[in-house]
């Protein structure tokens, strides 16, 4: 029998804690890729996204269903991984490796079949981490929120405590920035 | 059609996004139909898009639940000690950027409260006004002269002495003198 998140955000508030496993297991990879997308970083996506679970939880209690259970969540990580980005840079050069890695093994699915379109993956997917890099935490947090979940402007605006307007102008500017760093392997 | 394109070119993003009103979503299809530039720009976001999500997907593919969750237990079960919630306030607060503006204000602070003398004569620091005494000395040729100031009591003693010192080695050098003699 599969519970609404409500339901299980109900759970939770008793004191169950296999409510709130069966709520990360529904939602740990969404937060993995967006720490993953702002951070730049595997190690330290897995750490903020572990942080972002606690928090929630701890404060779970406090959650009245105002939003949706995963917008919560999301808020929380996003502010997480600006924070965590805001203090610690890194180069995207260990996600890089662990990306070569990935195609190397054969793990990338679809990307794995044909030699010259591995390359060109595999070239555009480095190009294009070292480019989201550059851009400020708070651009990454837009572009990935719509790229990774599609979410509405409504609730990146939500999520990020700023207008819908301000989200778009945000994108457009993200969207630019990445087009011009990537030029032609687009 | 170049201002048009450029217009376009900034409603595009939101319009594939499915953002965009009505008219607005009327007037852009149309142009991207009959635009090849326009076109171009639209394929290549979705392409952008596109990679975005495949490659933070293929990260977040492989990473297994067990661990993750493991981790996020051991968090939930660790009693955490009573200053946790202040260093993680701290380290959240006072990240890299904010220092770099926390320095210079703090350097502008120290050179405000000590240059204070300066726009309040008679202000010292660590010391109040009223409690305030100094003694100056002047050295002259055999004679030295010492004042004391009070401002409390508005006392100043004025000492004036002969230079001992003086007086002892120019009576060593008349000793040394004769006895050279």
């Amino acid at each position: 029998m599969e519970f609404s998140d409500w339901e299980l955000v109900q759970r939770c508030q008793d004191g169950e804690v296999a409510a709130f496993q069966e709520l990360a297991g529904k939602y740990y990879r969404k937060v993995f890729m967006v720490a993953l997308g702002i951070v730049n970083h595997r190690e330290d996506a897995m750490e903020v996204a572990q942080e972002t679970f606690f928090r929630a939880y701890r404060n779970i209690k406090g959650f009245k269903g105002g939003s949706t259970f995963y917008t919560w969540l999301y808020r929380i990580a996003v502010n997480l991984s600006i924070d965590f980005q805001r203090r610690q840079k890194r180069s995207p050069l260990e996600l890089k490796e662990t990306m070569d890695e990935l195609i190397d093994k054969g793990e990338g699915g679809e990307l794995a079949n044909d030699p010259y379109a591995d390359f060109q993956s595999k070239e555009l997917g480095e190009r294009l981490l070292a480019a989201i890099n550059e851009l400020t935490p708070d651009h990454k947090a837009v572009i990935v929120m719509r790229a990774v979940e599609g979410l509405s402007y409504k609730d990146i605006g939500r999520i990020l405590d700023c207008s819908e307007g301000t989200v778009m102008s945000r994108l457009h500017y993200a969207r630019k920035k990445l087009q011009e760093k990537l030029g032609s392997y687009l | 059609m170049k201002t048009d394109c450029a217009a376009i070119e900034s409603l595009l993003g939101a319009w594939l996004d499915g953002e965009l009103d009505r008219p607005d979503v009327e007037r852009v299809g149309t142009h991207v139909q009959g635009c090849p530039s326009c076109l171009k720009t639209k394929e290549r976001l979705e392409q952008l898009q596109a990679s975005l999500k495949d490659v933070l997907g293929a990260e977040a593919a492989r990473l297994p639940f067990d661990p993750f969750w493991n981790g996020v237990s051991r968090r939930i079960l660790e009693k955490r000690a009573w200053h946790t919630p202040i260093r993680e306030w701290w380290a959240s607060t006072l990240y890299p950027q904010r220092l770099a503006w926390a320095i210079p204000m703090v350097i502008v602070f120290l050179l405000g409260v000590l240059s204070l003398e300066q726009f309040f004569p008679g202000w010292r620091w660590g010391s109040s006004p009223g409690n305030a005494a100094a003694v100056d000395s002047i050295d002259g040729h055999g004679l030295n002269v010492a004042v004391f100031r009070e401002s409390k009591t508005k006392t100043t003693v004025i000492w004036l002495f002969e230079n001992q010192e003086d007086e002892n080695e120019s009576a060593e050098e008349a000793v040394s003198t004769d006895t050279s003699f």
